[in-house]
């Protein structure tokens, strides 16, 4: 210390403080032994010289903002006083932690930023008891997190490297909806291109009876509610099949005319049918889709496989709509809560399965 | 305020490690930031055994095991038991991580186990070891086996169930009841359990059936605290009256995690 800051000092500081600089600017004083409590600070004040006066105040690092800096310097406070006992301890850090989660977030971050692990310890677990047995619905609400999965990921297949029968019917049971999905995908596209199609046929229609006047804007509106109606319809539809008839119901005899032979033509051909819209997506989930269910079938007799499929149909309609999170803990969790054998007798494995998930 | 702006991954990681396997799982389906998060290893790894390396490495599992990434090397271990170099048999509870164990009937102390017309080795297909015990005939039964705590998960209370089966032609044990015991050595002995092992149909039947189609016992349980340099001990006998004792086949003793819920 320099002889101007000597002289400075007044008799009654003679405690020594540490100086602080928060992100926002503000400078604050600290006790020594509480700061030093923080190993960032510590580092900071013995390898660096740093924070023994106003002009060398330490800056901390941007996760930690003045409010945060109080409470974690309330907790240096406390804990670093040497005879305390563990009960005492215990006790404060209980009443310390009730905050609110946004809170418990931001003192995490600042406390790991300061590198002071036994309040991350303190924090991070009372955040785990805030989420564990949440749905996740819940736990989105409680962190703010966009549902931005799309349902293709959640139905990524599992990888089975147990050859575990579950994660085999699992895996079916998700390409099954990954086809139905594309399916549903694939009618969207067939709407916009038979709209195009409608266009241009209505149109020459049009120019042909009327000779280019003024009702084509009449005929477009008409028009696009019946896009709406069609596509509230598909909305409404889980299989593809029901989409198909709704298609051929539309009251509009043009529509009929022009695009049942495209739909039919689209979904017969199935799998191997590609829109120009989604070309490599579906390249890349046929050829998944081929995989998985090589992968699946190679062993499987056709009867073996019907059973399974109903196996598989059946599984599907008992888990209803928060099936890809269910999924993943049936999956994962099932009911087992002894050791099991799998013996590779295929009915019998896949009957208790089944029983098992009848609860 | 997103979670995933305010907190390092690492923290995120931190706190679904805190959670439990099941919690893991449900969080990788939240957003994109957190599947990732929740599948990766550093929260997996959280859920193994701390001596997960030491397991595979002494034991008949192919080390490629340890390649894998940690959440499925977990479920391969909650779905696969592991036959370690002497004989024992690890596997994870899945809900939990803590390990179940079991003790084979070859690691077992059998009172004349070795000598042919007293016991005998066989193979049973539905039984995790390749051998198994039977018996052919003694006059008193006396069963041991001993684990080191450090092989169990510590923290815990653990149930230890007598894994065996009874053969049609079996004597001795209908109206002989056989004690059972386990304690940690040191400590004062706990209960000591008397159980008839076939009881006639009109009796109360205290073992249970397992799911493999062996039949279970408890013989006790234990606290597995942090300090486990010691071991535990179990015992089974019968030496108070002599008879004839014939068709028991003893697989094992199997350790389990106690949960308050069952039973």
């Amino acid at each position: 210390m320099s002889e101007v800051d000597m002289a400075v000092i007044k008799p009654e500081m003679m405690k020594s403080y540490i100086w602080l600089q928060t992100a926002d600017g503000s400078i604050q004083q600290v006790e020594q032994e509480v700061a030093m409590f923080c190993p960032m600070i510590c580092h900071e004040v013995i390898q660096k010289g740093m924070g023994s006066s106003k002009n060398y105040a330490i800056s901390l690092p941007q996760r930690v903002n003045p409010a945060m800096l109080s409470l974690i310097l309330d907790y240096c406070r406390f804990h670093q006083v040497p005879g305390r006992s563990n009960k005492e301890r215990k006790s404060f850090d209980e009443k310390f932690i009730r905050m609110d989660t946004k809170r418990l977030c931001e003192l995490t971050s600042a406390a790991d930023s300061l590198q002071l692990k036994p309040l991350v310890d303190l924090t991070s677990r009372a955040l785990a008891r805030i989420i564990e047995g949440k749905s996740p619905e819940e736990i989105r609400e409680i962190f703010h997190l966009p549902d931005d999965l799309t349902e293709e990921e959640k139905l990524e297949p599992l990888k089975n490297t147990t050859d575990d029968p579950r994660i085999r019917l699992l895996n079916r049971l998700y390409a099954k909806k990954r086809k139905e999905l594309k399916e549903r995908q694939k009618l969207k596209n067939i709407e916009v291109e038979e709209e195009r199609v409608d266009d241009r046929s209505v149109d020459d229609l049009l120019s042909f009876i009327n000779g280019d006047n003024g009702d084509s804007k009449g005929i477009k509106n008409s028009k696009s509610k019946k896009k709406n109606r069609r596509r509230k319809d598909q909305q409404k539809n889980t299989s593809a099949n029901e989409a198909i008839k709704n298609h051929n119901k539309e009251p509009n005899g043009l529509n009929q005319v022009c695009c049942s032979a495209e739909v039919g033509q689209t979904v017969r051909a199935g799998v191997g049918a590609t829109s120009n819209l989604h070309d490599v997506e579906d390249d890349i989930f046929d050829n998944k889709n081929e995989l998985d269910d090589g992968d699946i079938d190679d062993e499987i007799d056709p009867a073996l496989k019907e059973k399974i499929d109903r196996e598989v149909e059946d599984f599907a309609r008992r888990l209803n709509s928060d099936w890809p999170e269910r999924m993943q803990e049936i999956l994962s969790f099932g009911h087992e809560r002894k050791p099991v054998h799998f013996s590779l007798n295929g009915n019998g494995s896949l009957r208790r399965y089944a029983n098992s998930e009848q609860r | 305020m997103e979670i995933t702006k305010v907190l390092p991954d690492d923290c995120i990681s931190l706190i679904i490690s805190l959670t439990s396997p099941r919690d893991a799982c449900r969080m990788a389906l939240l957003s994109h930031a957190f599947n990732s998060i929740a599948d990766s290893n550093a929260v997996w790894q959280m859920f193994l055994p701390l001596d997960y390396i030491h397991i595979i490495s002494n034991s008949s599992s192919p080390p490629s095991l340890l390649s894998l990434p940690k959440k499925d090397l977990y479920f391969t271990l909650c779905y696969h038991p592991i036959l370690s170099h002497n004989g024992d048999m690890f596997q994870l509870e899945k809900e939990s991580g803590k390990k179940w164990y079991m003790v084979g009937a070859r690691a077992l102390s059998i009172q004349w186990v070795d000598t042919p017309r007293h016991w005998t080795w066989i193979s049973l297909p539905d039984s995790r070891f390749c051998r198994v015990a039977k018996l052919k005939n003694v006059g008193r039964l006396e069963i041991k086996g001993k684990v080191k705590l450090n092989t169990l998960s510590s923290n815990t209370n653990y149930e230890a169930y007598f894994v065996f089966k009874l053969v049609r032609d079996r004597y001795g044990f209908r109206h002989t009841p056989v004690e059972l015991d386990v304690s940690i050595e040191g400590t004062a002995a706990g209960e000591v359990r008397s159980v008839i092992l076939d009881p006639p149909r009109n009796m109360p039947q205290q073992a249970k059936e397992r799911v493999d189609g062996w039949l279970e016992i408890e013989m006790g349980e234990f606290f597995n605290g942090f300090e486990n340099d010691r071991t535990v001990e179990f015992s089974l006998r019968e030496d108070h009256d002599d008879q004839p004792k014939r068709g028991l086949i003893v697989q094992g003793i199997e350790l389990r995690p106690k949960h308050k819920n069952n039973r």
